[in-house]
């Protein structure tokens, strides 16, 4: 099923963007995936701004607390992409049946699987699949605003390590799974917006996943220092199991493109943080060694078979990887940690801009938008675009996901820097 | 005799296994367990610094090299403290009150502990009273606090604030880290120092201590 009718507006922009041409105006996007989106509690707050329909917001990724960008808010916020996640959740549960639930005072709709309990200390606890039998597989710090993985390490015998122990989230998917993506897809697909789909299953390695806070029971390497450890002295059962992840997912996304065509423009490839703040988490040659032939044998599939742009997510100072993840076959990267160490816009723009789309670098979040004041948050916001846009291959997006706390007013100012460029 | 060399590139390479063995026959040998930390382990640890600065080494190579100086402390810890020698420094260290991320914090206390500093380890959300508390029960002269988070980052400012009522700052050098901290926040919340990473923290301890 191909899309035939002509590209609206929104998508055409990102079309444009995405093949290096000058769009009519900057694309944007806030929301679309579970690392350009917005924490719930800011959701609410601009949709009170904008005097939009009240409601509570539904926290759609809860590990992260991001709320739903509904249409009205995408428009009042100039949006122009539209996710499409897999139903179900980091916690393993589905996006549904939803309810009712506080955070921190703020009424919000999680999905009906959303199942804690509170420590003594006051700390809620996410349980995997809704199962609050199962010990709990994540933490939320009492008054703060989202959930990090508790570490559930088994004793495992180095000697004797089992690549399927790493394995057990992943696999075919099931026929029903592919035809909620398909309805999802056909769902979102009304004619105005850029599609953005993440069906899961191709990260390698995404240190925010190793932990299988979905997992009741998780086997295998799942504490997060063991896990960076063994990309160094266990190569041999890393390359296992991506060897075997990527039959899984070339499996998987062979069946999704059968049923969805080229609805959508955009495939999440991977979440894998390979920066840090001033350096990087391994060397060009571990990422030569380690992963760049499964990125390879992934993009080579996607580009081969569909006309997918492929998205890449990589905080920290990732430049030194940019030259490899080209070669790869990537096309997207985010968030373009502009404030990390080899991050500078211009020389990124100059040497990668014919050749990569920065999906992000837009505004830091780290200082400017929560911490700055909206004048200095114009001033970036103007700047990176006067920077990044020129000749298209730029998606103005935050450097990474809204936070709690930050500003509504910082928020309005970026937004409103945005519409002075229209 | 035991191979000292073996020592040093065992920590050096991140073997904790031949690490800690090298360290037991060594002691068996009569070493002496001062000079098996100040001229063999330090150097190494320095070594392992050096090698990150440099960007042969990143975050596995520092977490390996700190596992195989554990080993081999496992052994000498408690000649040392026998013997009276005195640590670098004690240090108190952790993640600030909600914030739940340890890996620059694992690896600050570890490089800390390779430079001969005693290093109390608190864990992550860990409170101001909890900090002020471990400070005065350890004799503490460094805190160190880590955050990843910018939601997080005002509690590294309440924890100073602790430490200053309970009438211990004056007693300590607070030095902050973490993605989103920098230089200016330590200055603005009156910390001692921002470190950049695991190595440089090793640097500003040293420096501070030596005040």
């Amino acid at each position: 099923m191909t899309t035939t009718q002509a590209p609206s507006k929104s998508r055409q922009r990102l079309l444009d963007a995405l093949n290096h041409r000058q769009p009519d105006r900057i694309p944007v996007d806030f929301g679309a995936s579970p690392v350009t989106g917005i924490h719930v509690s800011c959701i609410a707050e601009l949709r009170d701004h904008f005097g939009l329909d009240k409601h509570p917001v539904k926290v759609t990724e809860p590990f992260q607390m991001l709320g739903e960008v509904e249409d009205d808010l995408r428009d009042a916020l100039g949006s122009d992409v539209k996710g499409v996640p897999g139903r179900k959740v980091m916690f393993g549960f589905e996006n549904k049946n939803w309810k009712p639930w506080r955070l921190n005072g703020l009424e919000v709709l999680v999905p009906g699987d959303f199942n804690v309990t509170v420590a003594d200390n006051g700390d809620i606890l996410m349980h995997p699949q809704g199962d609050v039998t199962a010990p709990p597989s994540a933490r939320m710090p009492k008054g703060f605003h989202f959930f990090d993985a508790i570490i559930r390490q088994n004793h495992f015998d180095p000697e004797h390590l089992d690549p399927a122990d790493n394995l057990e989230e992943f696999g075919p998917m099931s026929d029903s799974a592919i035809d909620d993506i398909a309805a999802d897809v056909k769902a979102a697909n009304d004619g105005e917006y850029a599609l953005f789909g993440n069906f899961g299953g191709c990260a390698l390695g995404d240190i925010a996943l190793v932990p299988a806070v979905n997992l009741k029971d998780p086997r295998g390497i799942r504490d997060v220092a063991e896990w960076y450890v063994s990309t160094r002295s266990r190569r041999d059962y890393i390359h296992k199991i991506y060897e075997r992840q990527v039959e899984f997912a070339l499996g998987n996304l062979e069946r999704i493109h059968a049923r969805i065509g080229d609805s959508i423009d955009i495939i999440f490839l991977c979440g894998t943080d390979f920066g840090t703040q001033s350096s990087s988490f391994c060397s060009v040659a571990t990422f030569n060694e380690l992963w760049f032939p499964y990125y390879k044998q992934m993009c080579d599939w996607i580009h081969g078979h569909t006309s997918w742009k492929i998205f890449k997510h990589t905080c920290g100072s990732a430049a030194r990887f940019f030259d490899s993840m080209v070669d790869a076959g990537i096309d997207i990267v985010n968030p373009v940690q502009c404030s990390a160490v080899g991050m500078e816009p211009e020389q990124l723009k100059a040497k990668y801009g014919d050749r990569l789309t920065f999906w992000g670098g837009g505004v830091d979040t780290q200082q400017v938008l929560p911490f700055g004041t909206p004048e200095q948050v114009r001033e970036q916001v103007l700047r990176r675009c006067e920077i990044f846009a020129p000749g298209g291959g730029f998606v103005f997006n935050t450097i990474h996901n809204i936070q709690a706390e930050t500003p509504v007013a910082n928020i309005l100012a970026m937004v409103n820097a945005l519409r002075s460029l229209e | 005799m035991t191979d000292l060399k073996k020592l040093h590139d065992a920590i050096l390479t991140g073997n904790a296994k031949a690490a800690g063995e090298l360290t037991k026959e060594a002691l068996a040998e009569g070493a002496n367990p001062a000079d098996l930390v100040a001229n063999y382990m330090i150097p190494a640890m320095d070594e392992v610094g050096s090698l990150f600065e440099a960007e042969e080494y990143f975050v596995p190579e520092l977490l390996l090299a700190g596992r195989a100086m554990k080993a081999a402390l496992e052994y000498l810890r408690p000649l040392l403290a026998a013997s009276g020698a005195k640590p670098s420094g004690k240090v108190v260290i952790g993640t600030v009150k909600g914030d739940l991320h340890d890996i620059g914090k694992n690896l600050v206390a570890a490089m800390l502990e390779g430079a001969g500093f005693e290093v109390t380890d608190l864990g992550t959300d860990v409170s101001p009273e909890k900090f002020v508390e471990a400070v005065k029960e350890k004799n503490a002269n460094i805190v160190c606090l880590s955050a990843l988070l910018t939601v997080t980052m005002p509690a590294m400012k309440t924890t100073l604030e602790a430490l200053n009522a309970a009438g211990v700052r004056d007693r300590v050098k607070v030095m902050i880290g973490g993605a989103p901290v920098t230089d200016q926040y330590a200055r603005e919340i009156g910390a001692d120092s921002f470190s950049e990473n695991a190595s440089a923290a090793v640097a500003t301890a040293r420096r501070l201590v030596s005040e």
